[in-house]
């Protein structure tokens, strides 16, 4: 307050003091930067959003993948049908299976879409991919993302510590996991964890029901966010609806109970009026898929799979006769079935999964319950997320970023935790970089990717930097930087790896057929050479492009278990730090209760 | 709230600080130690904001201003001693000069020496922290100079500023790659497509035919025209693509082709060039020519170049290579400025090899080259002359090996030639905003004249736009020649003409552009490297920057009918909104009611209307080219304008070199002398020294206002001032006069 009032009685001043046509100009442009401050932006903080703005503008005509379909198709159905059938209709395969929240969102975003062009909202217009489709729905995921931007700057507005918080918050607004999945392949996530780190800023300032008004709404617009909910559920419960020395809280108990409610009831309150909860219940949770997404998340069901592929072709090597499930064999050998089931090792049911996730988000949720400040409660999100990644049923990749973004919160607390940040940010990071397989996006996620890791490393790292304590941390430390360093050598494989595919294949082709027939020989018998070698070539030559593709889903195998083996030890640190590691350390976050 | 207490204190500070400079003689009569005293301030205050230093009140404020320098070292982070902070302050901030005179006029009514330390203490820590004003209009400098200027501050505060030029041509390789996903010229537009599939088509043609039939093979098919560093780059490029693919440029058959593979591919091969090329050659330009500038102007400058925007659209969108001519070209160049005359010919022949637009350079280099043998005098100067001539006749033989004789008939020469230079084709062509194009509006010159005539006319033109400068050059080059003998190595150092050089390129190429035959919009790109060049490291509000920045964004603006045909709108808009961020460009800030900023503003304000025009109204059925008709209009009123500004600055940063008129002995006196001294070996950094004690001595002598501009102009180039700031208070003010 007396900022604004030193500033408004200088600007008087100011005014006061000019009066040469000069000082006009001066007074004319710091009215206009008052007026700018006034919504509390700084020049630098302009100038991240349009140079990040530039950046997505110039990836307006990248590869996208069909999920920019799928929502213009969800477009289509809600601007064109009404909400009766929004759940029910089947035009496209892209059905709608996103919370009412969302689909209210895409209808709000139909309207201005069928001003520019009808065509985008027609329901039968499938495949529409005609620049105006394309080009307005970009920007929307531009636009809708200016919610993070604007929650990050008021997560600095506020913080113990706002040159750390700063790079923090720069650092989540460029985010590359926002680039690779929003920008480029496309989803809203950007404006999906706005919300969260909304809900999260407001846990911070105090506000515990909007927090939690905030989580309910969040749920209703994606549902993944359930990973996430039993934080939410103990840390209200604990310091909102029961006082600190255990009494419940009536009042705030039942305002927020009312509140959550509210919110779902302005949800799902049409569905249960029309008595469509099973259909749309049935569409949001299809339990008909298998444990591994088709790439497979880096979470420890990765490492599970390739355990048992690796003991597979152990005992096939040995020629031990140890009963191989049959299905087993010819599943999950290419990586992209939807049903994982195991040569050797026992199958995973979905209960197992659940029991695991829940055990050990229950030990995080302890320690939340005994100490539900800020800083453990953000610690324990992080967890809880982290803990339904690595061991829910048919996890996307896409659900790393639930773990990377309230984990980049604690980044600059100690170095303990900037570590774990940076070990799961690049595991996590490069586990996304197989969404987009084209060669001209590669190039693009790969440079920003490590333009981004060396602006967060550099301008974070000394901060925090804590001399080593013992020798098992130096010990640590030289395991982590050998892991570092085996993304150059993956990365260099994974991308030289099809185009070493292809020449093979390519040879393989080629060669047998240019011996055989010399070049010179007429038309006739060069077609009868060609046929005649076909059968040598298949068994021949053919042999090592065989085997190549029988390796197509190598790469992909291997970034998923190498970044697989980072997360689940990121887990183990992030783990320890906060179960045992607290109370010995207080770092800056300890200050908000 | 506790972390935040000291910031309110501060602004109460300032606030009570308001009330002393509005009543500047009030505070003259009382001194500021009576002042202090007053009821409104109470004695403490100095004692608190002293030891508290504003950077720490700014990086613990709420503010948003994260990326402000401390206001103590606007320019850098050096140690600034007492006397030069106070005539920094006075020349920066005209409320603090008034007060620092009056304080120099107590000093001398007192004649107590203590005293007057005592008052110039204050009156500095007033002009630092206590005037309001003057802080305000710090920090809104500050905070106005721009993304670059505030990403590199924040960089170096940070302890990054290694990871600064690295991270800046990974962003601007970043950017380009961006510009490459889109669209291209000629995009699937058979049967001819564009300047892609002709640059495609070259690679396969060289990769599949022998010599002899590069520059004749199919010529109605994108016959190669470039000379043969092009056909050799492409060859190159042809061989290392068809080991990933051999369809992409398969013999005819690959025409047209436009697989995602081939387009990355091709898109790659432009990156990478460019930075073997090009970045490597800006690089060492703002590490040579402004060697003397702090590492933050340097970083600035190496940020301005790569971000320009008119090259990132057409060469990574339009898809073009004209980055390598042009690094080239600036590769001469800074073998230039650091004295290796020999390699700095061979560089720009290979600029020339590799396309011959490099030719609108040629006046200027060549009449630099000879200017430098003229500085050295009969002896020493056609010495240098011979072995120049020899090495750029070795170079250009070099180039056309396979084209000469025991490797080819005589006759195969012609035809690279005939393709090289093609007088047979017409004045200008579509439309492009140079003289012909623009005055062809009301005067229709095809109608009026043969086409050898308005050769010729154009010829003759084109030579009287380069003369100036090339004039310029010879003849400072001639008036400060050097008498007697160089002194050891004097022969390899540059010159002291070498200032010139860059407006010299500049009109020579923009009178290439505005008056020769046969110009593409493209070429605008050549004008805009030597300008470019300039700008590093210009002061945000000086007429340089002003004319720099505007000739580069109507130069974009100029090529806008090209962009729109190749889909390239978006990056037109994405690339000028970046760069003119960057570097902090706002037309409101150059010298109020000036003529670069009334032209800007009537300037932008056209192409904004035009734009908007376009966008709603379509062209009437009789001028269907009104709007590039109009775009023309609008951009060649401002080359000519800049064309004239670039003679208008060259001759006077020539008469601040050599003076006006008059016999250079004195001149040349002051540029010996430091030589002679003592007999040592001479560094390169010393004669850097003394060309420039050449232009102050120049400078000095005639006096007046003139001069003095026009010397501060060299030396806001970097090189005239020297690596020694200390000595040269006044050039060295208005150098960082852009903090």
């Amino acid at each position: 307050m007396q900022r604004q009032a030193s500033m408004s009685s200088m600007s008087s001043n100011h005014e006061k003091a000019s009066s040469s046509e000069t000082a006009n100009d001066v007074k004319r442009t710091s009215k206009l930067t008052e007026w700018l401050q006034g919504w509390g932006i700084g020049n630098s903080e302009w100038d991240i959003l349009l140079a990040s703005t530039c950046l997505k503008a110039l990836l307006f005509p990248a590869y996208r993948s069909t999920d920019c379909e799928v929502h213009r198709n969800w477009l289509a159905i809600t601007h064109s049908l009404p909400l009766s059938k929004w759940y029910y209709d089947t035009t496209s395969e892209w059905t709608l299976d996103y919370p009412p929240f969302f689909a209210y969102f895409e209808k709000l975003l139909s309207i201005p879409a069928s001003f520019i062009d009808a065509s985008i909202v027609d329901l039968d217009n499938l495949n529409y991919s005609a620049w105006s489709v394309v080009a307005y729905q970009r920007t929307t995921v531009i636009l809708t993302e200016l919610v993070l931007g604007a929650v990050l700057l008021r997560f600095i507005r506020g913080s113990v510590d706002p040159t750390a918080q700063r790079v923090i918050s720069t650092s989540l607004f460029l985010h590359p996991g926002f680039l690779i999945v929003d920008h480029i392949h496309f989803q809203y996530n950007g404006f999906m964890f706005g919300i969260m780190l909304w809900s999260i800023l407001m846990a911070r300032n105090g506000n515990k029901l909007a927090s939690g008004v905030l989580f309910a709404i969040l749920l209703n617009f994606k549902h993944i966010y359930m990973y996430l909910a039993p934080a939410y559920f103990i840390y209200l419960l604990r310091s909102f609806c029961l006082s600190p020395s255990g009494q419940v809280q009536i009042k705030n108990f039942l305002s927020l109970a009312n509140a959550v409610i509210g919110v779902f009831i302005a949800s799902l309150g049409p569905f249960i009026l029309l008595g469509q909860i099973p259909q749309l219940l049935s569409r949001l949770f299809p339990f008909t898929r298998g444990l591994n997404h088709a790439y497979w998340a880096p979470n420890a069901w990765a490492l599970v799979t390739a355990l048992d592929r690796v003991l597979l072709k152990y005992l096939k090597w040995t020629g031990n006769a140890v009963d191989i499930a049959a299905p087993g064999v010819a599943s999950t050998s290419r990586g992209l079935v939807g049903d994982t089931v195991f040569a050797v090792l026992p199958n995973v049911k979905p209960i197992h999964t659940f029991a695991v996730t829940i055990a050990f988000q229950a030990i995080f949720l302890a320690k939340l319950w005994m100490n539900p400040s800020y800083k453990s409660f953000v610690t324990a999100l992080t967890l809880c997320g982290y803990s339904s990644f690595l061991f829910g049923w048919h996890v996307h990749e896409k659900a790393v970023l639930l773990v990377l973004v309230p984990l980049s919160l604690l980044a600059a607390e100690r170095q303990a935790y900037f570590r774990t940040f940076i070990l799961a940010s690049v595991a996590g990071i490069f586990s996304l970089f197989p969404l987009l397989f084209t060669p001209a996006e590669s190039v693009v996620k790969v440079v920003y990717s490590a333009l981004w890791l060396a602006f967060v490393y550099k301008s974070l790292s000394h901060q925090v930097y804590e001399f080593p304590k013992s020798l098992s941390y130096v010990i640590i430390d030289s395991f982590e930087k050998a892991y570092f360093a085996g993304f150059i050598p993956l990365l260099l494989f994974v991308s030289a790896f099809p185009l070493f595919v292809h020449r093979t294949t390519a040879a393989a082709a080629s060669v047998p057929a240019s011996v055989a027939c010399p070049p010179s020989s007429d038309m006739g018998m060069g077609m009868a050479c060609t046929e005649a070698n076909t059968t040598i070539l298949d068994n021949a030559a053919a042999g090592p492009a065989a085997a190549l593709s029988q390796l197509e889903f190598l790469p992909l195998m291997l970034t998923s278990v190498y970044c697989a083996v980072g997360l689940v030890w990121a887990f183990c640190r992030l783990g320890f730090v906060y179960l045992k590691g607290e109370a010995t350390y207080q770092g800056q976050m300890s200050r908000i209760g | 709230m506790e972390d935040r207490q000291p910031f309110p204190l501060a602004a109460q500070l300032r606030d009570e600080d308001i009330t002393k400079p509005s009543s500047p003689s009030n505070s003259s009569r009382n001194g500021p130690r009576e002042r202090a005293n007053s009821r409104h301030e109470p004695v403490r205050l100095p004692e608190i904001h002293a030891p508290t230093p504003r950077r720490h009140l700014l990086e613990m404020s709420e503010s948003g201003q994260w990326l402000r320098t401390p206001p103590l070292s606007p320019t850098s982070s050096r140690g600034v001693s007492p006397v030069s902070h106070f005539s920094f302050g006075a020349q920066q901030h005209p409320r603090s000069r008034a007060s620092s005179t009056f304080s120099a006029g107590g000093h001398r009514s007192h004649s107590a020496s203590l005293h007057a330390l005592l008052a110039l203490d204050n009156t500095r820590r007033v002009s630092v922290v206590g005037d309001p004003t003057s802080a305000r209009k710090r920090v809104k400098e500050d905070s106005d100079g721009g993304m670059g200027r505030r990403c590199i501050r924040w960089m170096h505060k940070r302890g990054m500023k290694d990871w600064i030029a690295p991270g800046a041509i990974g962003a601007a390789t970043l950017i380009k790659w961006c510009i490459g996903l889109g669209s291209y010229s000629g995009h699937a537009t058979p049967p001819m497509f564009g300047d892609y599939e002709a640059q495609r088509h070259w690679m396969e043609l060289t990769l599949h035919k022998p010599f002899s039939e590069w520059y004749t093979y199919d010529l109605q098919y994108w016959g190669l025209d470039y000379p043969p560093l092009t056909a050799y780059v492409s060859w190159i490029c042809g061989i290392i693509g068809s080991w990933f693919e051999p369809s992409w440029f398969a013999l005819d058959k690959s025409r047209g082709i436009e697989t995602e593979g081939s387009k990355v591919f091709m898109r790659a091969s432009v990156v990478v060039i460019d930075a073997m090329v090009y970045v490597p050659a800006i690089y060492l330009f703002v590490t040579t020519w402004q060697a003397s500038r702090s590492k933050r102007t340097q970083n600035l400058g190496l940020l301005t170049l790569l971000f320009q925007p008119a090259l990132l659209l057409i060469d990574f969108g339009h898809f073009q290579y004209n980055s390598v001519m042009l690094g080239l070209t600036l590769f001469a160049v800074c073998a230039f400025a650091t004295g290796r005359d020999l390699l700095g010919a061979f560089c720009f022949v290979l600029s020339l090899g590799f396309k011959q637009m490099a030719l609108y350079y040629a006046p200027a280099v060549g009449s630099y080259l000879l200017g430098k043998c003229l500085f050295l005098g009969p002896n020493h100067g056609s010495r240098l002359f011979i072995r120049l001539a020899v090495v750029t006749t070795l170079s250009f033989l070099l180039l056309f090996i396979p084209f000469i004789p025991p490797f080819a008939p005589l006759s195969a020469i012609t035809h690279p030639l005939t393709r090289i230079f093609p007088f047979n084709r017409g004045l200008f062509e579509d439309k492009v905003a140079n003289f012909w194009c623009a005055s062809n509006v009301v005067f229709k010159w095809k109608q009026w004249a043969s086409r050898d005539a308005l050769v010729k006319l154009s010829a003759s033109l084109t030579a009287l736009g380069f003369l100036p400068s090339v004039g310029t050059l010879l003849q400072v080059g001639a008036k400060l020649r050097l008498k007697g003998e160089p002194a050891a190595g004097q022969a390899d150092a540059h010159t002291p003409i070498l200032p010139l050089l860059p407006y010299a390129l500049f009109t020579s190429s923009m009178s290439f552009f505005l008056f020769s035959f046969q110009v593409h919009e493209k070429t605008i790109l050549l004008p805009l490297m030597p300008l470019t060049l300039l700008l590093c490291g210009a002061p945000l509000n000086s007429a340089m920057f002003g004319w720099a920045t505007l000739v580069n964004n109507v130069a974009v603006f100029s090529m806008w009918p090209l962009l729109k045909r190749d889909g390239l709108g978006l990056p037109y808009v994405a690339t000028l909104v970046l760069w003119n961020r960057l570097i902090g460009y706002n037309p409101i800030r150059l010298p109020s009611k000036s003529f670069i900023q009334l032209i800007s503003f009537a300037v932008y304000t056209a192409a904004v209307t035009l734009h908007i025009a376009e966008w709603l109204i379509t062209p009437p059925q009789r001028y269907p080219d009104i709007f590039p008709v109009l775009n023309v209009l609008i951009c060649t009123p401002v080359f000519a304008l800049a064309w004239l500004w670039s003679i208008k600055s060259g001759v006077q940063v020539g008469w601040a070199l050599s003076g006006l008129g008059a016999s250079a002995s004195a001149s040349v006196g002051a540029l010996r002398s430091p030589l002679e001294n003592g007999g040592e070996p001479v560094k390169p950094r010393d004669r850097k020294v003394s060309a420039m004690s050449a232009s102050a001595a120049a400078t000095g002598r005639e006096g007046g206002s003139l001069e003095g501009s026009a010397g501060n102009r060299a030396m806001s180039l970097g090189y005239a001032a020297g690596r020694r700031r200390a000595p040269l208070s006044r050039p060295r003010t208005t150098e960082s006069g852009a903090p």
